[in-house]
C-alpha cells in the first residue's frame, strides 16, 4: 500500500496566494482540481502527495490530530491549540510571510498604562474598587492566559471574541484586547495602543509536520523530496556563485573566504548573497578577475537537516 | 475523563465521621456558572475546568469544588452562622499529569460564623477536623502544614514601607513571580519617570480639575477615549504611578528580611521564633498575628493534633484565590506536596464577594478520601 503524503495548504485569502507564490517559486506548482473552489489539489513535480485545502485554523487542528502529515499555517494558530506544541508538531521552516504579531493592546487614553506591570496594577485596582475583573477580549485564550500568568496579571476575565476584536473596548464589551496585528493600523484606528512589553508572539507562516500522524517510509521519502527542494530553493535565494579565472590555484585565498562563511565550488566559491560586493572587491583588489557573480536557482546540499530531524522525531 | 476508584465504605464512614458531626448535610449542583467561578478564582483556573454548554445556553462548568456553591447556599438561607458538610464528586482537568484523576470524591466542611466571632477557635477546630478525617484513612505518613496569608501582610506592615510599595508586596504575596521581581529590584535607584511632568501638573489639582486637564491632553493628542476608565481615574493613577516610581524601592536590608521570612519552613514553635528573630520584624499587627498563632497552636494541640505532626511554612498558599487568612494542607510523604490529602483555610472575604454581608467569618476544609486511604492513591 502506498498511502499518499497529505499536505494541508490554506484555502483562501492572502495566505493562500502567498503559499502558492512560494511553492511556484520552488518549482512546485499547485494545481487545484474541481475549479477555483475545489478543496483538493496536487503539486506538480511531487508524486505521492495529496494536497488538502483547508482554512488556516483547520490546518492547525488537522496537524494536531494527525489527519495530515504536513501543513502550512500561522504559528499563532498552532500555539493556540494549547499544551506543549513541541510534542504534537514540528516546525520545519519559517516561511517569511504571513507575518503578524499577537499583542496586548489597551486604549490610547490610558496614559498611565505602558507596560504589563501597569496593567497588573490597574486590574487589581479595578477588582478591589468595584469587585469586577478587567475584561480582555480575545480569541487567543491559551496564549493570553499563559502570557498574563508570566507577567503576574491575575485579576482579569477573558471575553471570547470571534471577530472584530479591536472594536470591543469602544463597544464597551471589554477594557482591552489581545489580538493579531500586522501593521498596527487597525488598532490605532480603534483608539488602541500596544503595550511596550505586550508582544506575545511574533508569528509567521510555518511549514509544520504533525507528530501525531502515522508516517510510512514512503511518506517520509515524499516529505524528504519536498523538503530538499524547499531547502535548496531557500539556500539559493540567500547565495551567489562567484567565479574567476584560475581560481583552482588560489587555495590560500579560498581558504580565507571559506573561513568567512563561503563554501568552495568549482572555479570559485558559493557565498552569502549579501557578501557578493564585499568578496568581489576583496578579490579584485588582490588582482583576481574578472569576477562573475551569478545567482543559482537551487543549491542541493548532501544532507537535509529538516528531514533528518523529522525522521528522528517520527521514529522514536 | 479519568475517574478514581472507590474507597471502601467503612473507610469512607470513618473519614466522614469527624466532618459530618453536628453539620447540616448539603449538596451542590454539578453544573456551576462558569462566569461566576472565573470572576472569583481568576482566569488561570479556566485551564482546570471542564466547560459545558447546551445549545444556545449559558456556559457552565463541572463543579471544581464545593466551597463557592455551599457559600452561596449559606448566604441564601439568610442565617448568620452555619455548619455544612458535603460529599461528592468534583472535577478538575489535569492535562499535564495524565496519571491523575480528573473526577474525584471530596468530603468537606464549611463553617460560617457571625460578624465579630473570634476566628482562632474556628481555625483550630476545622484544621483539627481535617487532620482527623485524613488520618482516618489509615496512612501513617501524614503531616499538617500550616500557613497564614495574613502573617505576610502583617510582616510587610511592620517594615514601614511607602504605601504603594507595601500594597504591591501584599498583592504579590500569592504570586511568586511578582514577589521575586520586587525583591530583585531592591536597592535600585528611583527611576526617572516618563510622563512625570504631566503627573506633576495633575498632582496639585482637585479630582475634577485633573480630569478636565487630562481630557484636554487627549483632545490635543487626537486621542478618542474608549473603554470604561474615566479621566479622573486615569489622572489619579498617573499621579500615583509617578509617586510610586520615585519612591525608594526596598532597601537591601528590607529585602533580606523578606527573603528570610519567606524561607521559613519548620515546626510551628521554631517557625514563630524564627520570624521574631528577623531584623525588622516589628509592629502591632505582627505582634498580634504571632500571639494569635501561639494560641492557635495551643488550641490545635488541645483538639488532638499531635505537636510532632505539625509544620509551618510562611509561603503555604493555594492556587485558588479564595483564602485570605489561615491556610493548611495535610500532606502525605508518599504523595508529595503537589498532591495534598486535605486542604483548607479561612476565606472571610468570599461571602462579601458573593454579595453577602461583609465582616462575616468563613473557614473550611476538604479531604480527598482516595488520597487519604492507605490502600488508595500511590
Amino acid at each position: 500500500m502506498n498511502e499518499p503524503l497529505i499536505i494541508a495548504v490554506p484555502s483562501k485569502g492572502r495566505l493562500k496566494e502567498q503559499v502558492e507564490e512560494w511553492l511556484a517559486d520552488c518549482g512546485l506548482k499547485l494545481s487545484v482540481s474541481g475549479g477555483a473552489r475545489g478543496y483538493m489539489a496536487e503539486i506538480k513535480g511531487l508524486a505521492g502527495a495529496q494536497v488538502r485545502l483547508l482554512s488556516a485554523g483547520d490546518i492547525a487542528e488537522a496537524l494536531d490530530s494527525g489527519e495530515v502529515h504536513l501543513g502550512i499555517t500561522g504559528e499563532d494558530l498552532l500555539r493556540e491549540r494549547g499544551g506543549d506544541l513541541d510534542s504534537r508538531a514540528l516546525l520545519l521552516r519559517a516561511l517569511g510571510f504571513g507575518r503578524a504579531d499577537l499583542v496586548v493592546a489597551v486604549p490610547k487614553s490610558w496614559l498611565d498604562v505602558d507596560s504589563m506591570a501597569d496593567l497588573e496594577e490597574v486590574a487589581h485596582d479595578l477588582l478591589a474598587r468595584t469587585g469586577r475583573r478587567m475584561r480582555v477580549a480575545t480569541k487567543y485564550l491559551v496564549q493570553t492566559r499563559a502570557f498574563f500568568a508570566r507577567h503576574g496579571v491575575a485579576d482579569y476575565r477573558i471575553t471570547e471574541s470571534s471577530g472584530a476584536t479591536e472594536g470591543a473596548p469602544a463597544a464597551g464589551a471589554a477594557e482591552l484586547i489581545v489580538d493579531i496585528t500586522t501593521t498596527g493600523a487597525t488598532l490605532v484606528a480603534n483608539g488602541l495602543k500596544i503595550l511596550g512589553d505586550g508582544i506575545i508572539l511574533k508569528s509567521q507562516a510555518q511549514l509544520a509536520a504533525s507528530l501525531r500522524a502515522s508516517w510510512s517510509d514512503g511518506q517520509l521519502a515524499v516529505a524528504e523530496h519536498l523538503l530538499r527542494v524547499i531547502e535548496a530553493r531557500g539556500t539559493a535565494h540567500e547565495s551567489a556563485t562567484l567565479v574567476w579565472p584560475d581560481s583552482e590555484s588560489d587555495d590560500a585565498l579560498i581558504g580565507e573566504l571559506v573561513a568567512a562563511g563561503a563554501t568552495r565550488r568549482p572555479n570559485g566559491v558559493l557565498a552569502p548573497a549579501d557578501r557578493i560586493a564585499a568578496i568581489s572587491t576583496l578579490l579584485t583588489a588582490k588582482g583576481r578577475g574578472p569576477v562573475t557573480a551569478s545567482r543559482p536557482d537551487f543549491v542541493f546540499e548532501t544532507s537535509c537537516v529538516a528531514h533528518e530531524v523529522l525522521v528522528k522525531r517520527v521514529k522514536n | 475523563m479519568r475517574a478514581e476508584p472507590r474507597v471502601p465504605a467503612e473507610v469512607l464512614a470513618n473519614l466522614r465521621a469527624p466532618l459530618s458531626r453536628d453539620a447540616l448535610s448539603v449538596d451542590a449542583p454539578i453544573l456551576q456558572p462558569l462566569g461566576l467561578l472565573l470572576e472569583l478564582a481568576g482566569e488561570a483556573m479556566r485551564a482546570r475546568l471542564f466547560v459545558v454548554q447546551a445549545e444556545g445556553g449559558r456556559e457552565a462548568c463541572l463543579r471544581p469544588d464545593f466551597t463557592v456553591p455551599v457559600t452561596r447556599q449559606h448566604l441564601e438561607s439568610g442565617a448568620a452562622s452555619g455548619r455544612y458538610y458535603y460529599e461528592g464528586k468534583a472535577f478538575r482537568a489535569s492535562p499535564d499529569h495524565p496519571d491523575r484523576a480528573e473526577e474525584f470524591v471530596q468530603i468537606g466542611l464549611e463553617r460560617f460564623d457571625a460578624i465579630g466571632t473570634s476566628a482562632l477557635e474556628a481555625d483550630a477546630e476545622i484544621a483539627a477536623l481535617a487532620w482527623k478525617a485524613a488520618v482516618a484513612g489509615g496512612r501513617e505518613d501524614l503531616l499538617l502544614w500550616l500557613g497564614d496569608l495574613g502573617l505576610f501582610a502583617a510582616f510587610v506592615e511592620g517594615l514601614n514601607l511607602p504605601t504603594s510599595l507595601a500594597a504591591r508586596l501584599t498583592r504579590a504575596a500569592s504570586r511568586p513571580r511578582l514577589l521575586q521581581a520586587e525583591l530583585a529590584r531592591a536597592g535600585a535607584q528611583a527611576k526617572v519617570v516618563e510622563g512625570g511632568a504631566l503627573a506633576d501638573l495633575l498632582a496639585g489639582r482637585s479630582s475634577d480639575e485633573a480630569a478636565v486637564m487630562l481630557e484636554e491632553v487627549w483632545a490635543l493628542a487626537g486621542i478618542e477615549p474608549v473603554g470604561g476608565r474615566g479621566p479622573a481615574e486615569i489622572a489619579q493613577r498617573l499621579i500615583r504611578r509617578t509617586e510610586a516610581a520615585r519612591a525608594p524601592t526596598l532597601s537591601l536590608e528590607q529585602a533580606a528580611s523578606l527573603r528570610r521570612f519567606l524561607s521559613i519552613s519548620d515546626t510551628p514553635v521554631k517557625a514563630l521564633a524564627a520570624i521574631r528573630a528577623i531584623p525588622g520584624a516589628k509592629g502591632e499587627a505582627l505582634t498580634a498575628a504571632l500571639a494569635d498563632w501561639e494560641q492557635r497552636l495551643v488550641l490545635l494541640t488541645k483538639a488532638g493534633v499531635p505537636a510532632g505532626a505539625m509544620l509551618m511554612a510562611t509561603t503555604l498558599g493555594h492556587a485558588f484565590e479564595y483564602y485570605d487568612g489561615l491556610t493548611f494542607e495535610v500532606r502525605s510523604t508518599a504523595l508529595g506536596a503537589d498532591r495534598p490529602v486535605a486542604v483548607g483555610g479561612r476565606y472571610d472575604g468570599l461571602p462579601a464577594r458573593l454579595e453577602g454581608p461583609a465582616g462575616g467569618r468563613a473557614v473550611g476544609c476538604m479531604v480527598r478520601p482516595w488520597r487519604a486511604f492507605k490502600g488508595g492513591e500511590a
